[in-house]
């Protein structure tokens, strides 16, 4: 028989949406969308439950000094650990579950601040994210990859993620505090470091970019800002922001395309993504004065939306494809910085520093009055330079300036600079008095969203590991 | 009626929307419950996804739904839901009132931080399993409502494979964990009626298991 022959009870159905209002196809694709996430996501967490089972019970069968007495226990713990995961996927964390401690800082969609979970008393740190600005800036697709780095790393180099919520109007991030500040408030305070210091800070960025592009991230945002300094001094990289994954829920057109057939809109094309916006700032390099005059301005400007481009390739810019190389040119940048006191292609404004990136070649310039070693000054031109010249991780490792570095044991040395803390809510080493205009409390929002949420479709997250802490 | 006169099979049990799918394959997985973990722990987040997930349909179909469309709270030509109210009387309901009573009473349980306890060291009530199977009972019938009055709406909206596999793994579910009641889809006599009758279908199919 042929395979095209319909069963007996075959029946032709003339579909049509005539008698519907006009909210129920938006609201009946939404309602399509949500439960193919639901399953997408039931699948990957009963594969993962069970790997994390299977993988325990190999490790006890294969120990036999471990008493069984003992392997039952350990059998139990992951039970109780399952068992207190699945009941945080039931608890609704909200913004009553958080006190403010203080604002700390503030990035172009919302603000971050050191909060206090009221029921456990941890610390932790928390970016709030405005919805509407994000869609308006086509930021969505950025977020996404934000979260998914911070969700799937468990990297000692990444900030660690442990939660986040949503309402209407706001994303929640709830992070780890690192009460060490970042690079660029250490750079604005100590002018320039040391080459010694420079080799610390620039080796653990090395490893942490690294660690980002074994999780299969191109950062493309590395930048002083983001480089935060834990209770050690050891850094972590945060804000991926920019980063692009391979994850096809991070193309932002896809999320347009989600939200106009929801809205039974046929897409149009979106706009570019990496459009850089001009914001003229005042700076001239040729005085110690306007090079201050940049500093005073940095700080606003990493609160802007646009942000800088001072860190970022060219290649980036030229908008015909790059790959992880770009981050370390970034780098690069960053270790011209901490020696000479500015980024190599500084500015009077963001458009002259976009041109002169362009134009690598004619602005790269070492100044004549700060000494560098010539192996740091090697390594700055190996990073800063076309993208198929420039060196890739093992190369950089085994660089000169770096040489007796420990690359395995890097972040168990004492490092430079060790906050001194009096407190594990301590924020003295953030600008808060700068930070104008913020509410001290998180305003949130309960207007019901209308389909737009749609677009933050999976955003919520509970990290399996945390749930044992008693979060 | 709702059901198109001229097909006195249900739409859903006939070719090829009987056949549609969201998840291709078997339940198992999924409702297995995580071995070492507290069961109560695996009926209570299932409990509160099925909920979830069906309102998030009731959402949409509720405007066909209405006191004229639907003055009765039926499932089938022999089966007739009614409530018990707070005099213990089992009273006749429009549709969308016995659904909109279904799902605010099941969503007040899920906040009771008594019936449905979430802060650590809380332990779940000694009668959660008859509670769940109340609860279940209710999502049940409202299911048994959309496909028996509803389902050319979900067809027109494209839903079918959607809402299909949802109602699958609800009923392997609640197999698995003892939380169905099959006389209530069952009509009379025992005879599968409604979706009774798409559950046996299922089993024939092996989308679910005998
Ligand atoms: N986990 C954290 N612990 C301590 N401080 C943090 C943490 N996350 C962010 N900060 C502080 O807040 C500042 C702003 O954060 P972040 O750069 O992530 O914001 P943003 O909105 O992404 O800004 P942008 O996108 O403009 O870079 C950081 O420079 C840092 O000082």
């Amino acid at each position: 028989s042929s395979s095209n022959e319909k069963p007996a009870d075959y029946v032709y159905f003339e579909r049509t949406t005539a008698g519907f209002s006009d909210d129920a196809i938006p609201k009946a694709k939404t309602a399509q969308l949500k439960l193919e996430h639901f399953y997408k996501v039931a699948v990957d967490a009963a594969i993962e439950r069970n790997q994390r089972r299977v993988e325990l019970e190999r490790k006890l069968a294969a120990d036999t000094t471990m008493s069984e007495e003992r392997k039952q226990r350990q059998l139990q713990q992951l039970g109780k650990r399952e068992s207190a995961f699945l009941r945080l996927r039931r608890t609704k964390l909200g913004l009553d579950d958080f006190r403010t401690v203080k604002v700390i800082g503030k990035g172009a969609f919302g603000e971050v601040r050191v909060v206090q979970k009221t029921d456990t008393g941890k610390i932790y740190a928390m970016k709030t994210l405005r919805k509407d600005e994000m869609l308006k800036k086509d930021q969505l697709a950025h977020v996404r990859a934000e979260r998914d780095v911070l969700a799937e790393s468990n990297s000692p180099w990444v900030v660690q993620l442990y939660y986040s919520f949503q309402d209407s109007a706001y994303l929640y991030l709830i992070m780890e505090f690192l009460p060490g500040g970042d690079l660029m408030t250490m750079l604005i305070k100590y002018d320039t470091f040391s080459e010694d210091v420079t080799r610390f800070y620039i080796a653990e960025c090395v490893l942490a970019i690294e660690a980002v592009h074994q999780l299969g991230f191109i950062h493309r945002d590395i930048k002083p800002d983001n480089i935060l300094i834990d209770k050690d001094g050891h850094i972590k990289l945060s804000d991926f922001g920019l980063s692009t994954g391979f994850h096809k829920q991070h193309d932002s057109s896809y999320y347009q395309r989600l939200l106009d057939s929801a809205n039974g809109v046929a897409s149009p094309t979106t706009a570019a993504r990496n459009s850089v916006m001009v914001n003229a700032i005042n700076l001239t390099m040729s005085s110690k004065d306007q090079i201050a005059t940049w500093k005073a301005n940095r700080r606003k400007l990493a609160y802007s939306t646009v942000g800088t481009p001072d860190y970022i390739a060219p290649e980036i810019f030229l908008q015909k494809g790059y790959g992880n190389e770009c981050d370390w040119w970034s780098l690069g940048a960053i270790m011209f910085e901490c020696l000479v006191g500015y980024p190599p292609f500084c500015s009077e404004s963001t458009h002259e520093t976009y041109h002169k990136i362009i134009q690598w070649q004619n602005y790269l310039m070492f100044p004549d009055d700060v000494h560098l070693s010539r192996e740091a000054e090697d390594l700055i031109r190996r990073l800063i330079t076309s993208p198929d010249r420039r060196l890739a991780v093992e190369q950089i490792k085994h660089h000169p300036f770096f040489y007796g570095v420990n690359w395995t044991g890097i972040r168990n040395i004492e490092a430079p600079f060790i906050p001194r803390l009096r407190s594990i809510t301590d924020t003295s080493y953030f600008p808060t008095d700068e930070l104008e205009q913020v509410p001290d409390e998180p305003v949130g929002a309960d207007t019901t969203g209308a389909s737009k949420d749609l677009a933050f479709l999976g955003y919520t997250f509970k990290r399996f590991t945390i749930s044992s802490q008693a979060f | 009626t709702p059901t198109t006169p001229n097909h006195p099979k249900p739409l859903y049990l006939c070719s090829p929307f009987v056949e549609a799918a969201l998840v291709k394959g078997n339940f198992k997985h999924i409702v297995a419950q995580p071995k070492y973990a507290d069961v109560m722990e695996w009926v209570a987040v299932n409990i509160l996804d099925f909920y979830q997930n069906l309102n998030q349909f009731y959402g949409v179909l509720a405007e066909c739904c209405t006191q004229q469309s639907c003055p009765t709270m039926t499932a089938g030509p022999t089966l007739n839901y009614t409530w018990i109210n707070q005099d213990r009387k089992s009273v006749q309901l429009p549709a969308p009132t016995y659904i909109d009573y279904v799902m605010t009473w099941v969503q007040n349980q899920l906040d009771d931080e008594n019936e449905f306890p979430t802060k650590s060291g809380r332990d779940f009530p000694q009668n959660f399993p008859s509670r769940a199977k109340h609860i279940y009972r209710q999502l049940l019938r409202v299911f048994a409502h959309l496909y028996h009055a509803h389902y050319p709406q979900i067809l027109h909206l494209r839903s079918e494979p959607h809402f299909n596999s949802l109602f699958a793994h609800f009923l392997a579910f609640g197999k698995e964990y003892d939380l169905l009641d099959v006389k209530d889809i069952k009509g009379q006599q025992g005879a599968a009626v409604g979706i009774g009758a798409l559950w046996e279908r299922w089993k024939e199919m092996g989308i679910l298991e005998a």
